[in-house]
């Protein structure tokens, strides 16, 4: 007998700013739209454990997404690519993941996204509270400064590896082996990209002095972060969602920069109450 | 108290040369690294793999790609099995606490993986400080 997942995989084509991209996501559940953004220079495996997760499929309608140039999701097909430098704006980032969540026609989806995905959360509840639900902006801040590095696509180094043992530290070393040897493998797969995401994360994304304007009666704001997270450090998202009307800050114990990937049944407890608080407030 | 320096480059020259995720991938990581620990400092050098030589009395002029550099206490927080948050690996302590990366960091990133894996065998070692 074989083991299927009921995880599907689909490909859905979206125009954002004139280039074309054809979108691969996964997906299993009902209910309300749980919409999932992997961290920069990886893909949506990072959400294995959430799409398979029960008694969260049950209620909510998990979509995990490739964005365009990682995992499944090629670089624009109407557009020779290779002809520039890779560097995601906040800008094209928010209307790529409008255009997907119009082209699947989500209802005031909750939008749920880790480190540049964490970002990107906090820039959606400023420019897009009326688009979705809520969202959780994991492992994230206001500004995320210094880690816009040439090291990562260095010709000179095993860019692969380079950035998959450099970001190997920003797991925490309780979470399993075989977690971290999964997340260390993704982050292999992506290197090419990785750069051009963290000019989003490290240069571009800079909300400082504009947290007040976020109005969580229409967008709540609940941020999540890992106590072995050296780049965005508990206080630092703390200190971002104080500033945040109504903004909701849960520290997670003794887990990292991919709580999702490196240790999902320890990630699982702060979502469910991250959900759980949603359900409140909408 | 606390383990002599040249007991500790036995254990760790074992300890490295049996790792088997450094076996698993061991060809070309060939280079030469200096551990400051404040008041011990060790000279690696590694070949293919394997421990070479483990220098453990560095003189003004003894060669080296690349050095870490921290106190004594913060190497102490390395080789705890379960490290606290920030003193879990090189960028962590590097970004918040007093690690300096010094010399041909390049060699370090073309030797990244290894390196990483090997530098986390202070868990299960200790350190001489």
């Amino acid at each position: 007998m074989a083991k299927h997942s009921p995880v599907i995989g689909r490909y859905v084509t979206i125009d954002v700013d004139g280039y074309e991209y054809k979108v691969f996501y996964l997906r299993n559940g009902q209910g309300i739209p749980l919409v999932c953004q992997h961290t920069a220079g990886c893909h949506n495996h990072q959400w294995r454990g959430l799409l398979e997760d029960e008694e969260i499929t049950k209620h909510y309608d998990v979509i995990a997404y490739d964005l365009a140039r990682h995992g499944k999701s090629d670089p624009p097909l109407n557009k020779e690519w290779w002809k520039e430098e890779y560097r995601l704006t906040a800008s094209h980032y928010m209307n790529f993941i409008v255009a997907l969540c119009d082209a699947l026609e989500l209802d005031k989806p909750i939008f749920m996204g880790s480190s540049f995905g964490g970002n990107v959360a906090l820039q959606l509840a400023l420019h897009h509270p009326d688009r979705f639900r809520a969202v959780i902006p994991v492992e994230a801040a206001e500004h995320a400064p210094g880690f816009f590095l040439d090291w990562w696509r260095h010709p000179h180094a095993n860019a692969a590896q380079v950035c998959a043992s450099g970001v190997w530290d920003l797991m925490a070393p309780q979470s399993p082996d075989m977690d971290r040897w999964l997340t260390w493998h993704y982050y292999t797969q992506g290197s090419e990209v990785f750069k051009g995401d963290l000019f989003f994360y490290s240069i571009d994304h800079d909300l400082r002095g504009k947290l007040g304007n976020i109005d969580t009666r229409k967008c709540p704001v609940i941020m999540m972060t890992g106590t072995y997270d050296y780049l965005t450090p508990p206080e630092a998202t703390e200190n971002t969602a104080r500033q945040i009307p109504g903004g909701i800050y849960i520290e997670m114990e003794d887990i990292g920069h991919f709580p999702m990937s490196e240790n999902y049944p320890l990630f699982a407890v702060y979502l469910k109450e991250a959900l759980r608080i949603i359900e409140t407030r909408t | 108290m606390v383990m002599g320096v040249r007991d500790w480059a036995i254990r760790f020259g074992e300890t490295s040369d049996r790792d088997q995720t450094i076996g698993a991938m061991a060809r070309y990581y060939t280079c030469t690294f200096l551990w400051d620990m404040g008041t011990q400092k060790v000279i690696v050098e590694m070949v293919d793999g394997k421990v070479y030589r483990i220098n453990t009395d560095p003189q003004p002029l003894d060669a080296y790609d690349f050095a870490l550099r921290a106190s004594p206490a913060t190497w102490r927080e390395f080789a705890k099995p379960i490290p606290d948050p920030m003193y879990h690996g090189i960028w962590a302590a590097s970004f918040r606490r007093d690690l300096k990366i010094e010399g041909n960091i390049l060699v370090m990133m073309q030797n990244l993986r290894n390196f990483t894996v090997q530098f986390e065998l202070l868990r299960k070692v200790g350190v001489p400080v």
